[in-house]
This record gives structure tokens, C-alpha cells and sequence, in this order.
């Protein structure tokens, strides 16, 4: 259980889209692989109005790689003088990553985002040597991937409204970590709209 | 540490910054050298560092976007080590220690860059800072640096109130300055640009933000009013003094 890095610490986190809307959902445990040291850990974090990104492995790099890429978020926005979108963020992020092919990071990566005035709907992913996917319906990373796939195919419809959304997100979530000891805690949801974003806590099975 | 010595003017294109109890102002002059350039969509004289320090720029401009580049660096090398914003004498005075390196060793020649830097830290507050191409640098209540800067720092010793000026004081303060120092003969909104940084406390947010041509065209009229004011009770004056001769 030592050798296997990515499930050291443990956490999930999925994403799904909907019309105009995209979620995404972590769940909150920090741990040292049985034992749970702490409730509060999310591994979402936001850079930009509508793009937001979810870091899941090994604890210290999720910290690591959210503060090297807010460095590099920074000096963009600096320099070009506007915000940053979903695509040139994952971008960033997979360069970021693939800069340390041969000593990498062990993180799984979630990148959302929603551009405020197409409406148009971003879910990326990608795995700790920065490989890219395309822009997805789901995508999951993390402990407990594997279940919540197969929950969130179940759950996905095309076009959901966001109440919708945010229901088949969070089912996803939360029956997924119920099956993996490393994952749950407690989950936070955010859903993204054209015109605001929610952010909601739920509480599962605190086990 | 501020490092102080008898600044000189050095001629570049004008401006002045004035440090108030609640934000700081800095107001520089547009020189608009021929119509046919083409319009920039953001300032060409002010620059944002980091979200709570910004400064701007007085000389060879591809020298200053060189140092601007490395103003910025420096300020999130220190947010990526620290997880805090970087105070702003620690960015000041990285960069006038690469200012000096230049005028010392290599054989290079210095950047021709002046910059003034206004900013909040948790430290100590609103700051202004001033350094100029041998690397020094300074912390200031009120300063000007460029074209006819002695005359500007001559107004500002006389009406800068230490301790009592607030911001809106701090504002007509600049436009009174300018008209005073500027070449031409009628100050207008296209002729100057001006930024007020101020941190709420309540939300530890900062802003920085530049004033849109209808706020300063109301500055600008306050100012006139002002000056024809003074000037009506002034010839006033003369007449009674002239009837009291008779």
C-alpha cells in the first residue's frame, strides 16, 4: 500500500457538463493512506471567473501545482491584460505538467470552464505527465474513478439544466466514494453558469 | 531600508503622484506624439505589478517593458515562496538592486527608466516610491519626476498637507499641478491620465483603477471654477485698492 503514490492520500473529483452550465465536485478527506487527518481539503481551485480546476493525488503536489500554475495565471493576466480562458489554461496546466516528463507530479488534473458569452461548455482532463483529452460530457479523477464513471454514465443526460446537473454531479459523487475508503468526507460542488456560480457543501457519509 | 540622496529632475515625459490618508493618486501626462499612431486599448504610462501595487513609467519605453516583465516576476517569486502578497519596498528595492548592478558591472549601459510605484501592503500601508536609473530609490509623500518636475515639486511643498490630505484633496491637488507645468495652454481629459489605488479594509481588496474622461473633465472644471473664483475676487481687490488710491 506504501509504493502505490497515487492513493496515498486519497480524493476524487468529477466533472460533468450540461446546457450553458458545466459542474464540478470534490470530495473533502485528507488522509495518510488508512488513517483520516482532516475534512476540509478541497481540491478545487478557482482561475478565473469561469474556469475552475481539480487536482487529485498525492496531497503535497495537488498544493504544489495549484501554486505554480496561479504563478503562471498570474503573469498571463498581467501581461495580456485580460482573463484567462478554459482552453489556454489547460493548455498551460499540460505544459506545466509535461515540463517534468521524467520526475512528474502525481496528480490527476480536472479542468472546467464556460466562456460567459457563447455559452459554450469546457470538461477536460488529463494524467500527471500532461497527456490531453478532449472537451468531454464526464470526466473523473481520482480514488474512486473507476465507480463514479460508471455512476456518472448512468446519470448524464445531454443538455441538463443546471438543477439537473448539479443533482447527477453530486449522486455521482457522493455513491461513488462510499465505495472507496480513501475518498469522502463531505463533498463541494460548483456549478457554473453564464451569469453566477454556486458552490454548495454536502454532507455524505462521514466515513 | 529607503535609501535617500538629493534627487535630480530627469527629463522625461511628466507626472506626479501624491500619497493621500486613504489611497494614492498618480496622474501622468498622454503625449500623443503624432495622430497616426495607432490607439492602445490600455495605459501606455501605468502599469500593474501585482493586485495591490502598480507604477509607471518615465523614459525609453522598451527599457521599462523589460524591467515592468521583471517587477512582475519578482512580486510572484514571493507569492509562490510566501503564499502572500510580496510588501512593496521588498519588489522596489529587487529591482534597484539589478538597476544598480547595470551602472556597475558588465559594461552594459543603466535602463533609462524612471518609474514612480504606488501601492498597499499589510506593512505599512499606502506607499509611493520613486527610483530612477542609477538604482536608488526613495519613499515619498508627494513627488514629480520629468518635464518641469522642480516646478511641480515646488507646488506640491507649499500645498501638500502631511497627515490631512485625503483623496479627492489629492486629486485636485494633481490637476492643479498639471495645469501649471504642462506645455499647453488648456488642460483637457486627452492630456492626462489619472489612477487612484485604495484598499478596503473590510474585503482586503485593492483597486486600481483609472479615472473614465467624464470624472475628469469634472476635475477639470472644479479647477477652473476654482481659478476664475480667485481670479474675479483678485481684480475685485485691485478695484477697491485703486478706488481707496483715488
Amino acid at each position: 500500500m506504501g509504493d502505490d503514490i497515487m492513493n496515498y492520500n486519497g480524493g476524487v473529483a468529477v466533472a460533468m457538463k450540461g446546457k450553458e452550465c458545466v459542474a464540478i465536485a470534490c470530495d473533502k478527506r485528507y488522509g495518510v493512506q488508512n488513517k483520516t487527518i482532516a475534512t476540509n481539503f478541497t481540491k478545487i481551485y478557482q482561475y478565473g471567473d469561469y474556469c475552475f480546476v481539480a487536482f487529485c493525488g498525492l496531497a503535497t503536489d495537488v498544493q504544489t501545482v495549484a501554486q505554480r500554475l496561479k504563478f503562471r495565471t498570474n503573469l498571463y493576466e498581467l501581461r495580456e491584460q485580460r482573463k484567462l480562458k478554459p482552453n489556454v489554461l489547460y493548455n498551460m496546466l499540460t505544459n506545466l505538467l509535461y515540463e517534468r516528463r521524467f520526475g512528474p507530479y502525481f496528480i490527476f488534473t480536472l479542468v472546467i470552464g464556460l466562456d460567459p458569452k457563447t455559452g459554450e461548455t469546457f470538461v477536460y482532463d488529463s494524467d500527471n505527465i500532461g497527456a490531453v483529452s478532449d472537451n468531454v460530457n464526464l470526466a473523473t479523477v481520482g480514488t474512486a474513478s473507476d465507480y463514479i464513471f460508471g455512476l456518472g454514465e448512468l446519470f448524464f443526460k445531454p443538455n441538463m439544466n443546471p438543477d439537473e446537473l448539479f443533482e447527477a454531479t453530486s449522486q455521482s459523487l457522493l455513491n461513488g466514494v462510499d465505495r472507496d475508503s480513501a475518498s469522502g468526507w463531505g463533498a463541494v460542488v460548483y456549478v457554473v453558469e453564464k451569469d453566477k456560480v454556486t458552490v454548495r457543501e454536502l454532507k455524505g457519509r462521514q466515513d | 531600508m529607503a535609501r535617500r540622496y538629493d534627487t535630480r529632475a530627469t527629463i522625461f515625459s511628466p507626472e506626479g503622484r501624491i500619497l493621500a490618508e486613504n489611497g494614492v493618486v498618480l496622474a501622468g501626462e498622454k503625449r500623443n506624439v503624432s495622430p497616426l499612431l495607432d490607439d492602445v486599448k490600455y495605459s501606455e504610462k501605468i502599469y500593474k505589478i501585482h493586485d495591490d501595487l502598480c507604477c509607471s513609467v518615465s523614459g525609453i519605453t522598451s527599457d521599462a517593458n523589460v524591467l515592468i516583465n521583471e517587477l512582475r516576476m519578482i512580486g510572484q517569486r514571493y507569492l509562490l515562496t510566501y503564499q502572500e502578497p510580496a510588501p512593496i519596498e521588498y519588489i522596489v528595492s529587487r529591482l534597484c538592486n539589478i538597476k544598480q548592478a547595470y551602472t556597475q558591472f558588465g559594461g552594459k549601459r543603466p535602463f533609462g527608466v524612471s518609474f514612480l510605484y504606488m501601492g498597499w501592503d499589510k506593512h505599512y500601508g499606502y506607499q509611493l516610491y520613486q527610483s530612477d536609473p542609477s538604482g536608488n530609490f526613495g519613499g515619498w509623500k508627494a513627488t514629480c519626476v520629468g518635464h518641469n518636475s522642480q516646478t511641480a515639486i515646488s507646488i506640491l511643498k507649499q500645498e501638500y498637507k502631511i497627515g490631512e490630505t485625503q483623496l479627492n484633496d489629492a486629486l485636485r491637488l494633481a490637476i492643479r499641478v498639471f495645469s501649471k507645468t504642462l506645455d499647453t495652454t488648456k488642460l483637457t481629459p486627452e492630456k492626462i491620465e489619472i489612477a487612484v489605488l485604495q484598499h478596503d479594509d473590510k474585503t482586503n481588496q485593492t483597486t486600481i483603477r483609472m479615472l473614465k474622461d467624464e470624472e475628469l473633465t469634472t476635475l477639470i472644471k472644479q479647477y477652473e471654477e476654482e481659478q476664475s473664483k480667485l481670479e474675479a475676487d483678485r481684480q475685485k481687490q485691485q478695484q477697491t485698492t485703486e478706488k481707496d488710491k483715488k
